[in-house]
């Protein structure tokens, strides 16, 4: 994953406890959509890997605690930060309050990088901080996206929108990476029937969520 | 006023304040490669919208996989089908298995538009992994269209590859007592594509 010559931007993700910064990572991550909620401790570094039409890129992602007594040591994840990401949450006014504190502390450290704004959780009926009044990003040249981790709602915009900027390529698209062929194994009879009392086990497990719009 | 207030409500996706549009000096150049998918010398036999998800054994619970096209690729030269599902705007792979023999469609508790089944050889995440799968779709209808075409790869896998297991000897009676004398309904029939060399 690591390959020295993919190109790696190291990207600072940071806002309020609770906003769904890690949830945002792990739908990208794994596509699972975590709606336990356990604090971020300090920092976690997630390699998230697209494939774009010039070819495979990473944005190193740093997770960062967004709840103050899990926080300090700040200025050392935005140390080389090259992009970043500022989330908030719209049914949560004082989220969108405290944009300009993550903004200040990330441009204190990182100059004149690329910034998406992004306000999570479209997805709920009761929003707090309405479209028309977030408009921070535009005093501070940031990017602003509304986005929903639940819903997938714009969930690629921001990463597509640092692309772009990154490489200066404003035509830049994320593409169907390779779908290699997959093995052909042979499963002994004792694995096979170890895996078929898994999947009965499995299957008296309801899915979540039924409202998906399929 | 009745009429604001529903106007109100379409507008929850609503339009944001534009953006201003700002230069960066840009710090790496890509330039335009061709990625190939590996599915050019395939051929979509089945296609269809659907969510997937993944059992998590530590947490004993279904976790979404991605949401987008599963497909039933049937590969020009070789014959085989594999599922490829791949999610939504990321295009990122979330499901890459042959449909072999062993993989039979379960309902899930309580859904009527669910399957699971087991996959001894996915490899979405990059190495071979054996994974619990569930797949859902908008209703049962499409979810019956999905199993038709499923076991119908199924058997066209099954054909090309010969049963392993009744390659090596000759079969000597149709018995199979030992194991799966439970549900296996379905697979009942003698395999009579066996051309079977009894002297």
């Amino acid at each position: 994953m690591a390959d020295a010559n993919v190109p790696t931007f190291k990207l600072v993700l940071v806002g309020d406890g609770g906003t769904g910064k890690t949830t945002f990572v792990k739908r990208h991550l794994s596509g699972e959509f975590e709606k336990k909620y356990i604090a971020t401790v300090g920092v976690e570094v997630h390699p998230l890997e697209f494939f774009t039409s010039g070819g495979r890129i990473i944005f190193n992602t740093w997770d960062t605690a967004g709840q103050e007594k899990f926080g300090g040591l700040r200025d050392g994840y935005y140390i080389q930060g090259q992009c970043g990401i500022i989330m908030f949450d719209v049914t949560s006014r004082i989220t969108y309050k405290n944009v300009p504190n993550w903004h200040r502390d990330l441009v204190r450290v990182c100059e004149n990088i690329p910034i998406v704004l992004c306000g999570n959780k479209v997805d709920i009926k009761e929003r707090k901080v309405k479209a028309k009044s977030i408009t921070f990003h535009r005093k501070k040249n940031l990017q602003y996206y509304d986005i929903s981790a639940k819903s997938n709602y714009n969930f690629e915009k921001p990463f597509l929108w640092l692309a772009r900027k990154l490489s200066g390529n404003p035509n830049l698209e994320f593409v169907a990476p390779p779908a290699l062929q997959p093995p052909e194994v042979e499963i002994d009879a004792g694995l096979m029937q170890q895996y078929s009392n898994e999947l009965a086990a499995a299957a008296a497990q309801p899915l979540p969520e039924e409202d998906d719009d399929l | 006023m009745a009429d604001v207030e529903t106007k109100k409500i379409q507008e929850q996706a609503e339009e944001t304040v534009e953006s201003p549009d700002v230069h960066f000096e840009p710090i790496v150049k890509l330039e335009e490669v061709e990625i190939k998918t590996n599915e050019e010398d395939e051929e979509s036999v089945f296609k269809m919208r659907a969510k997937l998800f993944r059992f998590d054994k530590d947490a004993n619970e279904w976790k979404e996989r991605g949401t987008g096209d599963v497909k039933l690729l049937k590969h020009k030269e070789s014959g085989k089908t594999r599922l490829l599902m791949r999610r939504d705007k990321t295009h990122k792979i979330c499901a890459n298995h042959y449909v072999t023999d062993d993989m039979k469609l379960s309902p899930n508790v309580g859904s009527d538009r669910s399957w699971v089944w087991n996959a001894a050889a996915d490899i979405s995440d990059g190495q071979p992994e054996h994974q619990l799968l569930a797949i859902r779709f908008a209703n049962s209808e499409n979810a019956g269209l999905f199993k038709t075409a499923f076991e119908s790869a199924r058997e066209s896998n099954t054909k090309l590859t010969g049963k392993p297991a009744s390659e090596e000897k000759p079969a000597e009676g149709e018995e199979e007592s030992e194991d799966e004398s439970e549900e296996e309904s379905e697979k009942e029939e003698p395999k009579k594509e066996e051309p079977k060399k009894e002297e």
